[in-house]
């Protein structure tokens, strides 16, 4: 870089800055930067944090989990490859003090626990932790602190937990392995092996969940984790201890990728629209240059060096913002993940930076270098040279742009899909554009004379005015979107659980048991309740073929078909239920060997109507015939079932029991106490908590979605500036001009807002539409929940539009009509 | 006779305007010495400023041949005939482009700068001293008068110390005694530097300090 070509270029960005045409470019190129940075730190953190878990956060070397209790075999297994092992038992019950009642997710463990990390626990709430000196011994047990805080406990206090009482003897405050499972998001009660079974809470049916932890040398562990395993138990190592995480992470990075490809897809309209001015201005600069000598080598060596120090600056700041703000987001979402997230490393913002610089490569290099082909004599002529881009400018714009979609998100196909409906959208919002100006060329005569002249420019530039109002209409479309996303999309998604939503399950209810139950509840008031049998049967055949995990390449097919399948009976179905294909058998098909499939089951098994499923209920087969297909509403709280039977297809001497929930008021929860003392193997869960914690972590998607929505914002309203910027140069020409002929300031000011707010309304009413046809989209495709047209949206659209430009315009402009014009006519370049 | 600075040797230019062909200059054979100082009169349109870019080399005729400072510039490309003018061609325009971000040191420099030159920096202190700007070097274009602009200009033209100096019209955007000093700083310069000097001007007083005038009408020289 020769000296002169690098001090020009310095001093030519010191000017754009200072004058702000080089202002918005750099802020967009910062704003993308910043948005892809923060998530990728963010997605990064959580990652190693992932990739780091190692035996503690298993509570042992390997773990072997299993609904039953675990084979003989394995254990023999296991025992003769000299490692250490430990039972543990965990399931969810209520737990009972004086004064309250909670949900818990109840362990049972014995001495040795756990094999690794440690056990911490501290004597009462809020006092100094130490290092448990083993596990609580029988007759006792330790809480966590959301149990202590949801029960009021006090140390030594005394609970009810199904058929026994435990003394609360320690608050836990620090558990190695908080497993897997919807379990885990209630608080945790650990007790003795010893007063598990005495509970009276692992009967037949129970949610117990049976594990043996397992440590030893490496070797000894690698050839445990080889080896083949019985039917119906998992085996997990560290690495696989957080699958929700990752799944999660997953979900939500959809969400994110889509704020992320709209910051970015407006950032780089932004850039390239700033950087298109910015080349037509130095356009007159160049000429001049070549007329005092400076050849293309210098003229190419000065603007690599403004893109050079542009990308410096735009990416620095943006990564700058991106570290702040994914501190931000680890604030919004981590303790959500229960993960002690490392330090934000620094190389996911160099590919953040990379995103950047291909931005700058794609969008301003073009028409900055294009500017080098200005021919000196526009010193003298400058209408007669002014030209248009080249083929090559477009040409790297539409890869610059395929690129970044594709470096922002790392999905090609989902980049492939947004490119082209950007494409298709930006065609519709000149196409709409052109229309409306059109549609205004008849009002200039009934009009008066500010409006007549705001009306007249925006006919007159009628090209730049279509370029414009669908730039505007951009931008305003994503500050539209967020809006709707976040109103009416999340909004409903939130809330679509009515409050008379049932709040409590049980489940493990015995034959025996479903009269009595009837009985207390009608004592109670509640005379209504419904009872669903429910069955376990295996798969054993499909079509009379044999099936075995082995039928199925699919890891989650065979995962599923691993288990017991819960099947229920019914003559009616329950509104969360919609038959999709087939007949519903209603009382005419009692006692008939039917089969209706939920779309997950057809899915897993590729089921046709009339395919024949033969289940082994305990030994004994039954052989379905497919005869209609469901959709179900699986978050409506209610029991529903991936198969369902008519009554009397599943003959009586099958072993079942039922399950039931219903809403019970938070006034009413003693009725709880009163049903577990009476049925102390019937299992309640109160939905209800889980309900609160699901709300809880779907208000923390949303507030972190939010957040990254305002980086969409930001990139929205710097492609506005962008756009307002591109004709303020002629704008302050025209306005020094009318002037100097005697136009008074406020009738040009006057005419000026009615040009932007023409504008903007123009605008906003492409965006709304764009915005509504948006969500209606994002409301079938990704929400799943109905939506229809608000035509009030229009309105606002066009309102805020005309508001927001005018608005802007104004500020753009208020100091040049300041200015006296003979100042403006005199600066020229 | 001293050697040429300037040669147009049967020069045309021809532009197409809607599809027809639009003839701007004809036949014009122009002999400037080295050392000389030519003004190109004429009316509005006749060509004047055409001639000018054509003889700086900012454009090629569509016939004949230039031949600035010894060297013809027809088998020159843009980038060989920008490489010529560093250095020893300098220019004074009519709305004097002054870069507006730039500072008159700036912006006197740059054709020091573009030609290579080591002590730039000290030669446009020269140079807007030498104009009477030596206290507003660090003002920009838009802190100074039209006629401070003008002599930024000047001295922009000179720092480089041009053998030929174009000029369009130097005092055409300045009132009647603002010109007149400009025309004298022009020619003291002009004097001291031993610089040709080609002007395009409206000005008859300004036509009457060049050595010769030449008059264009409708394309030809008379």
């Amino acid at each position: 870089m020769s000296a002169s070509a690098g001090m020009y270029a310095l001093r030519r960005l010191r000017r754009g800055w200072r004058s702000g045409e080089l202002l918005v470019l750099t802020l967009a190129l910062a704003v993308a930067v910043a948005a892809v940075g923060a998530v990728d730190l963010f997605t990064e953190r959580v990652r190693a944090a992932l990739a780091q878990q190692t035996g503690e956060t298993l509570g042992g070397d390997l773990l072997y989990s299993a609904r039953q209790a675990l084979p003989d075999a394995l254990r023999s297994q296991i025992d003769a490859s000299g490692v250490r092992s430990l039972d543990v038992v965990q399931f969810p019950s209520v737990v009972f003090s004086d004064a309250a009642s909670e949900l818990a997710s109840v362990k049972a463990v014995a001495d040795g626990y756990p094999l690794r990390g440690e056990l911490r626990t501290a004597p009462d709430l809020f006092a100094p932790e130490q290092r448990a000196a083993g596990v609580p011994a029988p007759g006792q047990a330790w809480a966590d602190t959301r149990l202590w805080q949801a029960l009021r406990l006090q140390p030594g206090q005394r609970v009810r937990l199904g058929a026994i009482e435990v003394e609360i003897a320690a608050v836990i405050t620090h558990e190695p392995d908080r497993g897997t499972g919807f379990t885990d998001l209630a608080p945790r009660l650990l007790i003795n092996r010893a007063d598990a079974q005495a509970s009276g809470l692992l009967g037949p049916g129970s949610r117990a969940q049976y594990s043996l932890l397992v440590a030893g040398a490496r070797d000894a562990v690698a050839a445990l984790a080889a080896m083949p395993l019985p039917e119906g138990v998992r085996r997990f190592s560290p690495q696989d201890a957080r699958p929700e995480i990752r799944s999660a992470l997953q979900r939500a990075g959809r969400f994110l990728d889509v704020a992320i490809l709209a910051a970015t897809l407006l950032a780089a309209a932004a850039v390239a629209l700033s950087a298109r001015q910015y080349g037509d201005r130095l356009k007159d600069e160049i000429a001049l240059l070549k007329c005092l000598g400076a050849r293309q080598g210098f003229l190419a060596r000065a603007m690599v060096a403004q893109l050079a120090v542009l990308a410096l600056a735009g990416c620095g700041a943006g990564g700058a913002v991106a570290y702040l703000a994914q501190g931000a987001l680890a604030g919004l979402l981590g303790s959500l993940l229960q993960l002690e997230l490392p330090a934000a490393p620094l190389w996911p913002l160099a590919s953040a930076a990379a995103l950047g610089f291909l931005m700058l490569l794609g969008f301003a290099a073009p028409p900055m270098l294009d500017a080098r082909r200005t021919p000196p004599l526009r010193v003298f002529q400058r209408a007669t040279v002014a030209g248009g881009l080249s083929h090559g400018v477009w040409l790297a714009a539409v890869a610059s742009a395929a690129g970044l979609l594709w470096l922002a998100t790392g999905d090609p196909k989902l980049a492939g899909t947004v490119l082209v409906g950007a494409g298709a959208s930006l065609l519709v919002l000149a196409l709409l554009a052109a229309l409306l100006v059109r549609m205004l060329a008849p009002l200039r005569s009934r009009v008066g004379v500010s409006w007549r002249f705001g009306l007249g420019n925006v006919a007159r530039r009628k090209r730049a005015t279509i370029v414009q109002v669908t730039a505007l209409g951009l931008a305003l479309l994503a500050l539209l979107l967020v809006s709707v996303v976040r109103q009416d999309l999340l909004r409903t998604w939130q809330n679509r659980l009515p409050p008379e939503t049932p709040n409590q399950f049980l489940i493990n209810i015995q034959q025996a048991q479903v009269e009595p139950l009837r009985a207390f509840f009608a004592e109670r008031g509640q005379p209504d309740i419904q009872f669903w049998p429910m069955a376990r049967g295996r798969l054993v055949a499909l079509n009379d073929e044999p099936v075995t995990v082995d039928s199925f390449d699919d890891p989650e097919t065979q995962r599923w078909i691993n288990r017991d399948f819960n099947l229920s009976w019914t003559a009616t179905l329950n509104p969360d239920n919609r038959i999709v294909e087939g007949q519903w058998w209603g009382e005419a098909g009692r006692g008939e060997p039917l089969l209706s499939a939920d779309e997950y089951a057809i899915e897993r098994l590729n089921l046709k109507l009339g395919d024949r499923m033969t289940l082994d209920f305990a030994g004994e087969r039954i052989s379905f015939t497919v005869s209609n297909f469901r959709t179900v509403e699986w978050d409506s709280f209610r029991p529903n079932f991936f198969l369902l039977a008519p009554p009397g297809a599943v003959p009586d001497t099958v072993p079942r029991q039922y399950l039931t929930s219903f809403y019970l008021p938070q006034a009413q929860r003693a009725l709880l106490r009163d049903l577990v003392a009476q049925f102390p193997n019937v299992t309640a869960l109160d939905i209800g908590a889980l309900m609160n914690q699901v709300r809880g972590i779907v208000d923390r998607i949303v507030a972190a979605l939010e957040f990254i929505f305002l980086f969409t914002l930001a990139a929205g309203l710097t492609v506005l500036l962008a756009a307002i910027e591109g004709t303020r140069a002629e704008r302050v020409r025209e306005t020094a001009l009318l002037r100097a002929l005697g136009a008074r300031s406020t009738l040009i000011a006057r005419g000026l807002v009615a040009e932007y707010a023409v504008l903007g309304a123009l605008a906003g009413l492409v965006a709304a539409v764009a915005a509504q046809t948006v969500a209606w989209v994002l409301a079938a495709q990704v929400f799943e929940i109905p939506y229809g047209p608000r035509p009030s949206l229009w309105l606002i659209g066009a309102l805020s539009g005309a508001a927001l430009v005018a608005g802007l315009g104004w500020l753009s402009l208020r100091r040049v009509l300041r200015t006296p014009p003979r100042l403006v006519l005199q600066q020229g370049m | 006779m001293s050697r040429s600075a300037v040669v147009a040797r049967d020069v045309c230019k021809e532009v197409s305007s809607g599809g027809a062909s639009l003839t701007i200059l004809s036949g014009v054979d122009l002999d400037v010495a080295a050392g000389e100082s030519v003004a190109i009169v004429g009316a509005s349109g006749s060509g004047k400023t055409t001639l000018l870019s054509l003889l700086a080399g900012l454009d090629l005729p569509s016939r004949g041949e230039i031949v600035l400072d010894g060297q013809s510039l027809s088998p020159l490309n843009e980038d060989a005939r920008a490489s010529l003018r560093a250095g020893r061609v300098g220019f004074v325009f009519q709305s004097f482009q002054l870069l507006a971000g730039f500072t008159a040191l700036e912006n006197v420099m740059l054709p020091a700068e573009l030609a290579g030159l080591a002590d730039a920096r000290a030669r446009a202190l020269d140079a807007l001293e030498r104009v009477g700007l030596a206290a507003r070097v660090s003002h920009y274009p838009h802190q100074l008068s039209g006629g401070e602009q003008q002599r930024v200009a000047i001295a922009r033209a000179y720092c480089g110390q041009p053998r030929i100096l174009f000029a369009d019209e130097p005092t055409g955007n300045l009132d009647t005694a603002t010109g007149a000093r400009i025309i004298e700083l022009l020619f003291e310069m002009n004097a001291a530097e031993g610089t040709t000097l080609v002007l395009v001007t409206h000005d008859a007083g300004l036509a009457r300090r060049c050595g010769r005038t030449v008059t264009l009408r409708e394309g030809r020289l008379e």
